[in-house]
């Protein structure tokens, strides 16, 4: 593939309506007790982003505005720059949210609702819609990559959006996915996932930037449409072709961001292609214990966290973990961040889709 | 660029149901219609173009699963019930690459998309992109009726990088203003019209780029 960069990210999520907060809160705060009772939760706990009380798409335009801006002073692009950049969008509920309070007419079609990002944005490049199930933010990712390497652009908006509404909820409490307490990521307690919002928008580009994005891949696990194979063989077979298109070997790989939430099943498939792909698991760290599952979200989301930190000399700790699983054999940990340069970042969701992400430190901090 | 058997499937509602059974003999109980129509769709021109090698699936849509969310809310959700796994969340189109995979097709990667019906070349372009990794890409576009009036579409075509007997090679046209303005959802179906009877080559246009349609050899 021909050279990429995250040049910036930016994120609202439960820690707090942009980055900075978000940070702060991973690296100084108790972990984040999901919020119960919400209007989109029930009686399921749920990750909200602390922002805003109007109706659902007010709401969602003033979150969109706040990752709009900041992202967009990180960016440092030129006015006319920043203007033509082609925004793709990644999400599995759209605006779905929208018809809680103001039924059928307020549903809006999944391509109105990308526009409207791209206009909070102020882009007027191409808008596309992207749906890979949860996977969707690193699909918006995939085709931005794809649309600079054939030259159509060099830089390029993904955005990754998930907000709250009742029938993700319903759906995920129908299939008995969602814990009852707290998602615990690798934790011998684990039982199940805690879902969250997220708005999270990553400057993809062809100029430089802090990380490179050495390789992508994705394969498909027709096992089961709601968990991959109990083997874990197509997330080993992602993994490794993350790592030979980025021509690293398994040793380079300094850090794993997993896929792990703490459902019990799937944390466990990734654990078992984990142990087969590496002799001894390097460094590993999940995030859905403090963000939550953001769904299409959490490939957006989850990169602006971890590098967001690791730029700022952290490995994050993984809210929720705190007994290994022996069956699992993986035990996150959370740390200095002067060693880590490369980063194996891995996203799996329903569909059988499962992406592994190479990333590679440019710059020393 | 190799185009492969244009195919442009239109479905009554009322007769969809007995198609997909016709087709798969039941085997698609678990899925929702969006995802059957793709399928069926998708196996209509694998079927006529033979199958081999690793496959990517790129499809587009203007409504996508919308029908099976609208249904979930009104329903289900309304009455305080357990939305049905897969009609809760945008995940059903996303089902067709699976579904495929469990037919026995080797697919390594599968993506649903919305964009503006000019955009029509950047799947196009896309698709391209991914003919390193998978042998051959179904490019497809799938829209459901809202109306029992309208038929189902289901238009798909397959990508490759060699040759073939009876195959349409695809190329950029260098004045995209000699090209005749199509959209995403007409643009294989008219590439399937050309194709019965073609007569010199076929140029579309859409957004500010055109591609060239010409019949192999």
């Amino acid at each position: 593939m021909s050279a990429a960069f995250v040049r910036a990210a930016a994120l609202a999520s439960a820690l707090g309506p942009d980055l900075e907060t978000a940070l702060g809160r991973l690296r100084g705060g108790e972990p984040l007790a999901p919020a119960r009772n919400t209007p989109a939760g029930g009686a399921w706990p749920f990750f909200a982003i602390p922002m805003g009380s109007g109706n659902w798409a007010g709401r969602a335009s003033a979150i969109a505005q706040t990752v709009a801006e900041a992202l967009r002073q990180a960016a440092g692009l030129s006015r006319d720059d920043w203007a033509a950049l082609p925004c793709l969008v990644g999400s599995s509920s759209y605006s779905v949210g929208a018809w809680d309070e103001g039924g059928e007419p307020a549903l809006q079609r999944p391509l109105e609702f990308c526009s409207m990002l791209a206009q909070r944005f102020g882009v007027r490049g191409p808008v596309i819609m992207v749906n890979t199930a949860c996977t969707s933010g690193l699909g918006a990712l995939d085709l931005a990559l794809g649309l600079i390497a054939a030259g159509r652009c060099r830089d390029a908006l993904v955005i990754g959006v998930e907000l709250a509404n009742r029938l993700t909820v319903a759906g995920f409490a129908g299939l008995e996915l969602l814990s009852a307490t707290r998602g615990r990521p690798c934790d011998r307690a684990r039982d199940g996932l805690v879902l969250g919002e997220a708005l999270a928008a990553v400057l993809v580009s062809a100029r430089s930037g802090r990380w490179r994005i050495a390789s992508l891949a994705s394969g498909i696990d027709a096992a089961g449409l709601t968990g991959p194979a109990p083997s874990g063989q197509v997330i080993l077979d992602t993994m490794r072709a993350a790592l030979t298109r980025a021509h690293w070997t398994r040793k380079s790989v300094d850090l794993l961001k997993l896929q792990a939430g703490g459902a019990p099943l799937a944390d466990l498939a990734e654990a078992r292609a984990i142990r087969e792909l590496f002799a001894a698991a390097p460094q590993s760290v999940s995030l859905k214990g403090a963000l939550g599952h953001t769904l299409g979200a959490s490939g957006p989301a989850e990169l602006a966290l971890l590098l967001g930190s690791l730029d700022r000399g952290r490995v994050p700790d993984t809210w929720g973990f705190a007994t290994p699983d022996e069956e699992l054999g993986l035990a996150p940990s959370g740390g200095e961040a002067a060693g880590v340069i490369r980063v194996l970042f891995n996203l799996s969701g329903f569909g059988g889709s499962v992406m592994s992400l190479a990333l590679e430190r440019t710059k020393p901090r | 660029m190799i185009l492969l058997s244009p195919t442009a499937l239109r479905v009554a509602p009322g007769e969809f149901p007995a198609r997909v059974r016709e087709r798969f003999a039941g085997e698609l109980r678990r899925a929702g219609s969006f995802a059957q129509l793709c399928l069926l769709g998708a196996q209509a021109c694998l079927d006529a173009a033979g199958t081999q090698g690793s496959l990517g699936l790129l499809f587009a849509s203007r409504l996508g699963a919308l029908r099976a969310v609208r249904s979930a809310l009104t329903e289900g959700l309304r009455r305080g019930e357990p939305a049905m796994p897969f009609t809760f969340i945008a995940m059903q189109p996303h089902l067709a690459g699976a579904l495929l995979a469990q037919r026995g097709y080797a697919v390594r990667r599968a993506v649903h998309l919305h964009f503006a019906q000019e955009s029509w070349p950047l799947a196009l372009r896309s698709a391209q992109g991914w003919l390193g990794e998978c042998a051959r890409v179904l490019l497809g576009w799938v829209e459901e009726s809202e109306s029992d009036e309208i038929a189902h579409h289901s238009d798909w075509c397959l990508l490759q990088k060699e040759p073939a007997a009876g195959s349409v090679r695809c190329t950029p046209e260098e004045s995209p203003e000699a090209g005749a303005p199509a959209t995403a959802e007409d643009w294989i179906e008219r590439v399937a019209a050309w194709r019965v009877a073609p007569r010199g080559a076929l140029v579309l246009r859409g957004d500010e780029e055109a591609w060239r349609f010409a019949l192999e050899g």
